[in-house]
């Protein structure tokens, strides 16, 4: 059996809330941190409304040497913070584990130009390019002409879906295992839980595991919003998000990232780390189905559920709360209400299931990961995140959604869910210990 | 495209040079004399240089193949330490050979 694997520090950079402090007291308040877009102008968008990271924090404190920031993208800037205050809230010193013990499993998006300022250049460039061959075709000499000029060659780099994790590794001094997930709304789920494969095959004493992302600009959000995913109601941002809700019009995205410190156990007591919980299991699978519908069975999603119990050796009656992927899209309410019932039985009904995601927006690479932090705030504080907006629960939206307002629970096992596009499933269960 | 012939063998150059290469590493104007090198004493890396490289293409305003760049290098510094030959001296010369060629 392997041996077990605890976690010693959060970290998270949010909408709701940068640090565990501002991330409780939301949760706990069900704060939305959804509002209209702010990062650039989106007049004449279906969608005008993200979940935002405030635009007053700045992560360039976290980066030495300063001029490393020019090589990250917003969310890299993202995950470097959020490690930063994950290992400090481990209280794991700069020596306190072997450099080549030290890895970091990180999800992140694979869509290349994640900042405004690089979409900003290939525009101009495309325009340039219209512009001296006089047609609307694209000229491609003429376009590699106007994007030479226009383009800094680094924005390449920090393009590249792998270069967070190394930026993370690098300041951290973390030469061990460096991997990087990119399955979209799953890959935060995936990255903590092939982290904590990485420590009980032994390659590691310790992960920075966690996910980040940031996609409100405007490829981002024309693509979600073409694909007809994103919420529309702009006249209330606060209230968009709505899973499990009759009145749900759609996802809203989010960005940020959270990281998790995860240690082998006995590594963790020895330097008397202060333990938040148990990971105690994973699991991780796929649908193999189609790409944005989910298997009408559910078969998917429940094999995730299923198989994360069974790695953790913990039977589904002994799970006291569900911190669900509910995205509040149609298709993901239904379906993930179809699989807790099956997965459950009859203790579904009673079983508290709640979508932080309608506070948080999505926060797409890192949303399993700052879900995961959820759920582990909520086992040690005593309390369950509520799914906020949900006025009208859909009629075949029939389960404890911890509706609107957070309550007062002892946790002793959570489990997080992440089912994204693609169908790619996993899951995540903590235990206190 | 042509180089502004009033940076070129002036005092202007310099403070081009200085203020480009301050950018391009984040570092205070001040710590940017002629003789610092920038690998040893300002703590640039490879990926650096084509930043700065892309930078002197804006204040000189004129294109630079990144291929000029390693060229001079290696022409000038042959078995020389980079960390230390590669000073804000050595780019004000490059500059000059470009806004002229």
């Amino acid at each position: 059996m392997p041996e077990r694997v605890v976690v010693t520090g959060v970290g998270v950079v949010s909408p709701i809330g940068v640090g565990m402090e501002a991330f409780e007291q939301a949760l706990r308040g069900g704060r939305s941190g959804v509002g209209p877009i702010t990062a650039f102008d989106c007049a004449g968008f279906e969608t005008r409304i993200a979940a935002q990271v405030d635009p007053g924090f700045d992560y360039s404190p976290y980066v030495v040497p300063a001029k490393a920031v020019k090589l990250m993208s917003r969310a890299a800037g993202f995950a470097v913070a959020a490690a930063a205050m994950a290992r400090r809230d481990a209280a794991l010193p700069a020596d306190g584990v072997a450099a080549d013990r030290l890895g970091v499993s990180l999800g992140a998006s694979g869509m290349g130009p994640a900042d405004v300022d690089m979409v900003e250049g290939e525009i101009a460039a495309v325009l340039d390019a219209v512009r001296a061959s006089g047609t609307v075709a694209l000229d491609v000499p003429a376009f590699a002409r106007a994007f030479r000029a226009r383009t800094n060659p680094l924005s390449m780099l920090r393009g590249l879906p792998n270069i967070a994790a190394a930026h993370v590794a690098i300041q951290q001094n973390a030469r061990g295992p460096n991997s990087t997930i990119t399955t979209a709304c799953t890959a935060g789920t995936q990255a903590v839980g092939e982290a904590l494969r990485a420590i009980q095959r032994g390659d590691a004493d310790v992960m920075l595991a966690g996910g980040a992302d940031a996609m409100i600009n405007p490829v981002g959000v024309l693509g979600f919003s073409m694909l007809g995913t994103l919420s529309r109601r702009n006249a209330e941002p606060e209230r968009a998000s709505r899973p499990f809700d009759r009145d749900r019009d759609g996802f809203v995205m989010g960005e940020g990232a959270a990281v998790v410190v995860l240690e082998r156990e006995a590594f963790a007591r020895a330097r008397r780390a202060p333990v938040w919980a148990e990971l105690a299991g994973y699991a991780a699978t796929c649908d193999a189905y189609r790409i944005t519908d989910e298997r009408p069975d559910a078969s998917g999603a429940l094999a995730a559920m299923r198989g994360c119990l069974a790695d953790a050796g913990v039977p589904p009656a002994d799970v006291d709360y569900v911190n669900a992927h509910g995205t509040g899209t149609l298709m993901n309410d239904l379906m993930e209400t179809r699989a807790v019932k099956e997965f459950f039985g009859q203790r579904a009904r009673e079983l508290p299931i709640s979508s932080t995601k309608s506070m948080l927006g999505h926060m797409l690479a890192a949303a399993g990961a700052v879900e995961l932090c959820a759920s582990l705030v909520a086992l040690r504080s005593g309390f369950l995140p509520p799914t906020i907006n949900l006025d009208t629960p859909d009629p075949e939206c029939d389960l404890d959604y911890v509706p609107k307002v957070a309550r007062p629970c002892r946790i002793e096992a959570a489990l997080s869910n992440s089912f994204g596009f693609g169908g790619q499933n996993a899951c995540l269960l903590i235990r206190r210990c | 495209m042509s180089a502004d012939p009033s940076l070129l063998g002036s005092g202007d150059l310099d403070e081009v040079i200085r203020r480009t290469i301050a950018d391009v590493l984040m570092v205070p104007a001040e710590r940017v004399r002629p003789e610092t090198p920038l690998v040893a004493g300002l703590g640039a890396e490879s990926i650096d240089f084509i930043d700065l490289v892309f930078h002197l293409e804006e204040a000189l305003k004129r294109q630079i193949p990144i291929a000029h760049w390693t060229r001079f290098v290696e022409e000038r510094l042959r078995g020389r330490d980079l960390a230390t030959a590669i000073t804000a001296e050595f780019v004000r010369e490059f500059a000059e050979r470009e806004a002229v060629s």
